[in-house]
């Protein structure tokens, strides 16, 4: 068992499912910040993009928290939702819920959406597989250059821009990041009361600012999707 | 025959420490060879149950309950008296003793009382120990207030809910031991009868509730925890399952049963609202320090009370007792009430009830003051009936509520028959004729953390005990006489359900032998209940298996023993030719309404031998003496 | 008024269970719900078939034996108020009405509407308790209880143990009832000395009965007919963590 028999303990996989999807919330942020840039125009994504992986190491040990955080994630909830549907075998007839909502009461289902679509943004974006069409270097010159050198990075911005022309591909981002907010709805309140921090004095606003977070999220990556099929962002490609 | 309480020689202040000195021990390694058999787990049975085993003794303990944490003690309210005399009020153990002593009306045992008021202050002790969160002061010390009148600040209190805080206190000491494996805890069965061999109690024959299967226990002592028998009345505060099976099997295996007729009523509880009620609900008194009780003027007035004028409201209560007003003392309140339905001026859907109106507080005081005051049992109030008793006035009855008899007991809290102790509501020793608020969780405590622990090594240490097993002929025989009564029960075939017989039953009791009694309503009871019985036995229907979970077999088990003990309590009411505390015989009372005691004849305990179903019993007497409290009056003038 | 009555019927543990449907008239607004099962069972009685059994006893809403899950919501849909305590006023002429068992895995049904909840019992056999033994108290005022504490201590001691915090769980946790009593003690300075193992081994034992994981939807708070609070949940999560890490919890490992 080692590292895993923490899962024998329900508190202590609560804990693990609180630090991890706090890792994963913070990522998510960030790279909704970075995405946002898209609106600043094609060079400030690009190169946003290139200094990122100019990281190098830095980016891998990231990448490396990111995906253990996210395998931790899954396999805890998956434990301890088996867990779940053991303790109450038999379910009401007639069920009404009085505080718990629909997305804390769908965590597992949206978790499940979010990986799926995760591994598809995954081949999409980063290992690029499944639309290598989409996929161009870009040729520009640095801001501070002395001469006239021409540099190559990704276009990171034509390959979004191309990609959200698709609608298909769009309405498959939509539904996702929608799914995201609705998990980040719960998730991050819920992070909050697993650690212990749940005073009357504050919980409250904790819980509104999950909420709020998790549409602002919500809002803004869908946005972009939109965005680009209505034509406000990228109409130049 | 007169019977000997063992009170210890001696000065009062010295009787328990000197008794304690000489009671004989057991020795640390012969106390698991004794096993001690608890039945029932309130207050009394748990702390009981569970001090008993931390000394070492192999602890059996039943409840008819689910859990130990269900039983009735759960639902006190106000709270538990102790003599710290923290509030530096003047109070001591001496006038905690003297107070109770004197609220039991003189009907019980000085030395038992003392030692009450002594080990009080052990129990607060005990049970702070245990976390129980009374209430505190800002400082950090604990909390008092006053209640029932009482003119000290004795009573701790956690919220309104100490009897709850204290069961869970000595449940939770219980289930340590039962952890521990030091206790064996049988659920969801029920006491049918003692086993007695020899003279002595030496087991007890149970009902699974699960299965109905019949199981013999034998043990070296038997302890009764099993509480009062108010649901005699079937109208009462009790809860549903209270009963007197455990207590009346005992008497009926020759422990006497003491001053059955000494039952409180309580005069603010919410009316029934029909038939199909049994269950009354307790608001607290204080609620007449600022309510205004009236009934109609002329019987049988419908209108809405709001719509009653002011000169056609009788404040009978004001009328009566101008001195006293709307605070006069519980029994008092409670007969008047009663006077005035029988009058047919009661009100409300079955007219059994007065209003209690807040009307003029609400206007002198603000509604503000009344809601800090009393907003929580307005709010308790209004869940139950629907009225909003800010807008129209509050509907009030009396119900019974605590019973001060109970089986015998001496100065060791054992009965007559060796081995057989009894605890808590179920002996009748230190309330006398009339208990004081925040009292019964007192004595409950006390006889279970402070008193039994120590008098039962003594029973062990001073008699010999034959080695006896369950296959004994005499635990057989008790068995057997519990599976013909219960299939004779499921025989019958008639056509009435327990239920109904219960609350026929309640009727003629709260008619005849409740808060007013008088010679001709005690002898009608005595022709009618018989007669109850009778057709009980003829017309009872029966549904279900008997090995089976069976909730109508449950009932008929308990109200048939109600049906044989409600004699036992005419007889008892019959025979106590005076008035004292809860029983009040309309002939013997004061032109103001008080009862007139009759210390000539009657200052002395009643202990009832069984002689056979439908026969009158023997009635044994215990004199008292009153030696460090005088007989007074009781009079709250 | 009238009602129709679906009413969750199980000879016992081992048979399966059904809903049969009674129609009940005559109903009182003033009847208290178990008052209203009452009479229909009092009916059944004599028509000679067997009634339904459920749980109840004080009849106050203290006693924590009534169970009921009305409509899908345990005790009902009056906001802190037990079964018994539930009157037919919150019911309207004509209404239909589901009557079901609490539900878990650690809850089985016994019959009828009876389940067993002694899951609780070993819950707080395992550590629900300070280890004082009879006569060992100091006096009552040599240990200070600050009143804010004693207040916390008790919103938390309020608990009856029903065991609707269970059933209302989608998850059949057991988290606030458990935590309810970890945070009664946790609050007071007697139960400082047992606050490690005390949490560690409830906890345990809690896992041991098979009450499923905390998923904090607070479902468990709203259905709560004593208004216990998920923050008592927090307080249980960090003190086993730090218990996680203490001393007690290797004594624990290696007594095992």
């Amino acid at each position: 068992m080692g590292f895993f028999s923490y899962l024998r303990s329900t508190v202590l996989s609560k804990v693990v499912m609180a630090i991890t999807g706090a890792i994963i919330v913070l990522y998510v942020i960030v790279h909704t910040a970075g995405n946002l840039l898209i609106y600043l125009g094609r060079d400030t994504l690009n190169s946003y993009s290139a200094f990122l992986h100019s990281l190098g190491p830095i980016l891998w040990i990231i990448r490396i928290i990111l995906i253990v955080s996210a395998i931790l994630h899954i396999i805890t909830s998956i434990k301890l939702k088996f867990e779940n549907w053991r303790s109450k075998p038999t379910k009401y007839a007639v069920k009404n819920y009085l505080k718990a909502k629909f997305t804390s009461r769908t965590m597992i289902w949206t978790g499940l959406m979010i990986l799926a679509f995760v591994i598809y943004h995954l081949l999409h974006f980063t290992i690029r597989v499944t639309n290598p069409q989409h996929y161009y270097p870009e040729f520009y010159q640095p801001h501070n250059a002395v001469s006239s050198v021409i540099l190559e990075r990704f276009d990171v911005y034509r390959m979004v821009v191309l990609g959200f022309q698709n609608p298909l591909i769009s309405i498959v981002y939509i539904i996702g990041v929608i799914t995201v907010g609705f998990h980040l709805d719960h998730a991050i309140q819920s992070m909050f009361q697993t650690l212990g921090y749940n005073q009357k004095h504050y919980f409250p606003t904790i819980q509104k600012c999950s909420t709020g977070i998790a549409i602002i999220i919500a809002l803004c990556l869908v946005s972009i999707p939109i965005s680009v099929m209505l034509g406000f962002v990228g109409g130049g490609i | 025959m007169i019977l000997d309480g063992k009170v210890p020689s001696g000065h009062i202040t010295e009787k328990w420490d000197k008794h304690r000195f000489e009671m004989k021990l057991v020795s640390p390694a012969n106390k698991r060879k004794y096993k001690i058999l608890v039945v029932g787990t309130g207050l009394a049975g748990a702390s009981a149950a569970a001090s008993l085993a931390e000394l070492g003794y192999q602890v059996e303990v039943f409840t008819y309950h689910d859990s130990p944490r269900r039983a009735h003690s759960i639902a006190a309210q106000g709270g538990i008296n102790a003599a710290k005399n923290y509030p530096n009020d003047g109070d001591s153990i001496w006038r905690l003793f003297y107070d109770t002593v004197k609220g039991g009306d003189f009907r019980s045992r000085e030395a038992n009382v003392y030692r009450l008021a002594q080990v009080s202050n052990n129990i607060i002790d005990q049970c702070v120990a245990q976390g129980v969160p009374f209430a505190r002061e800002y400082s950090g010390y604990l909390a008092n207030r006053s209640f029932g009148g009482a003119q000290l600040s004795r009573t701790f209190y956690a919220r309104g809910q100490t009897g709850q805080q204290l069961l869970l206190g000595a449940y939770s000491a219980l289930m340590r031991q039962v952890g521990l494996k030091k206790i064996i805890l049988h659920t969801r069965t029920e006491m049918l009868d003692l086993v007695v061999i020899d003279g002595v109690a030496r087991g007890i024959v149970t009902r699974n509730l699960l299965n109905g299967k019949i199981e013999s226990f034998v043990g070296d002592a038997v302890v009764l925890a099993t509480g009062g028998y108010s649901n005699v009345f079937f109208l009462s505060t009790n809860a549903q399952a209270c009963n007197v099976t455990a207590t009346y099997r005992a008497y009926k295996r020759g422990a006497f049963f003491a001053n059955p007729c000494f039952t409180q009523i309580h005069p603010t509880c919410i009316p029934q609202s029909g038939e199909h009620q049994s269950k009354l609900t307790l608001m607290s008194e204080s609620l007449r320090n600022d309510g205004r009780v009236w009934v109609p003027k002329n019987p049988g007035d419908k209108r809405k009370p709001t719509d009653i004028p002011e000169d056609e409201r009788d404040y009978y209560l004001e009328r009566m007792y101008p001195s006293y007003g709307n605070l006069a003392p519980r029994d008092i309140a409670s007969r008047a009430a009663k006077r005035v339905c029988d009058e047919g001026r009661g009100v409300g859907p079955t007219g059994n009830a007065v209003y209690l109106d807040f009307s003029d507080a609400i206007k002198r005081l603000g509604k503000k003051v009344i809601e800090e005051r009393y907003g929580n049992l307005f709010e308790m109030y209004e869940r139950i009936t629907g009225d909003n008793p800010y807008e129209t006035p509050m509907m009030i009855y009396p119900a019974p509520h605590y019973t001060m008899g109970g089986l015998w007991v001496d100065y060791n809290l054992m009965s007559n028959l060796p081995g057989l102790h009894v605890i808590g509501e179920a002996n009748f020793s230190d309330h006398g004729a009339n208990r004081l608020g925040a009292s019964a969780l007192m004595q409950g405590l006390a006889d279970g953390y402070f008193i039994l622990p120590y008098t039962i090594g003594h029973y062990f240490a001073t008699t010999k005990l034959e080695k006896v097993t369950t296959d004994h002929p005499e635990f057989k025989k008790c068995e057997e006489e519990v599976k013909e009564r219960i299939k004779k029960l499921m025989s019958i075939n008639g056509k009435k359900t327990p239920t109904q017989f219960h609350r026929e039953l309640g009727k003629i009791m709260w008619d005849n032998v409740g808060m007013a009694r008088t010679e001709e309503s005690l002898k009608k009871a005595l022709e009618l209940v018989p007669k109850l019985r009778e057709e009980f036995w003829s017309n009872l229907t029966m549904v279900g298996e008997e090995g089976d979970l069976n909730i109508v077999l449950e009932k008929a088990l308990r109200v048939a023993d109600f049906l044989e003990f409600a004699e036992l309590m005419i007889w008892d009411a019959l025979e106590r030719d005076e008035s004292c505390g809860g029983h009040f015989r309309e002939e013997h009372q004061y032109p103001d309404g008080e009862a007139k005691r009759d210390d000539e004849r009657f200052c002395h305990v009643a202990a009832w031998e069984y002689t056979g179903v439908g026969n009158k019993p023997i009635r044994h007497i215990e004199p008292l003496t009153f030696e460090y409290v005088p007989l007074t009056v009781r009079s709250y003038k | 008024m009238k009602l129709t009555l679906h009413i969750w019927r199980q000879k016992n543990s081992s048979e399966k269970g059904h809903f049969e449907t009674y129609q009940l008239d005559n109903v009182i607004e003033d009847m208290s719900f178990l008052e209203m099962l009452d009479v229909l069972n009092e009916k059944l009685v004599l028509e000679g078939k067997e009634p339904i059994a459920f749980d109840h006893d004080c009849r106050e809403g203290i006693c924590g034996a009534c169970s009921l899950t009305i409509n899908g919501i345990p005790h009902g849909p009056e906001k802190a108020t037990t079964t018994c305590q539930l009157h037919m006023r919150k019911f309207k002429d004509g209404d239909e009405i589901w009557i079901e068992p609490f539900r878990a895995k650690a809850f089985p049904v016994i019959k009828d509407l009876i389940v067993d909840r002694s899951a609780f019992d070993r819950i707080i056999q395992a550590g629900g308790f300070i280890s004082v033994n009879t006569g060992q108290a100091p006096e009552a005022n040599s240990i200070l209880v600050p009143k804010q504490n004693a207040e916390k201590a008790m919103d938390a001691a309020q608990c009856i143990g029903c065991g609707a915090c269970v059933a209302a769980c989608p998850n059949g946790s057991a988290m606030l009832f458990v935590s309810a009593k970890v945070a009664h003690f946790a609050y007071l300075p007697q139960g400082q000395p047992e606050r490690k193992l005390r949490v560690l081994k409830m906890v345990e034992q809690m896992q041991k009965e098979g009450f499923g994981n905390c998923s904090n939807m607070y479902e468990c708070e709203a259905a709560c007919p004593k208004e216990i609070s998920v923050r008592n949940i927090a307080l249980m999560f960090r003190d086993y963590l730090k218990a996680s890490c203490s001393e007690e919890k290797l004594e624990l490992v290696e007594n095992e």
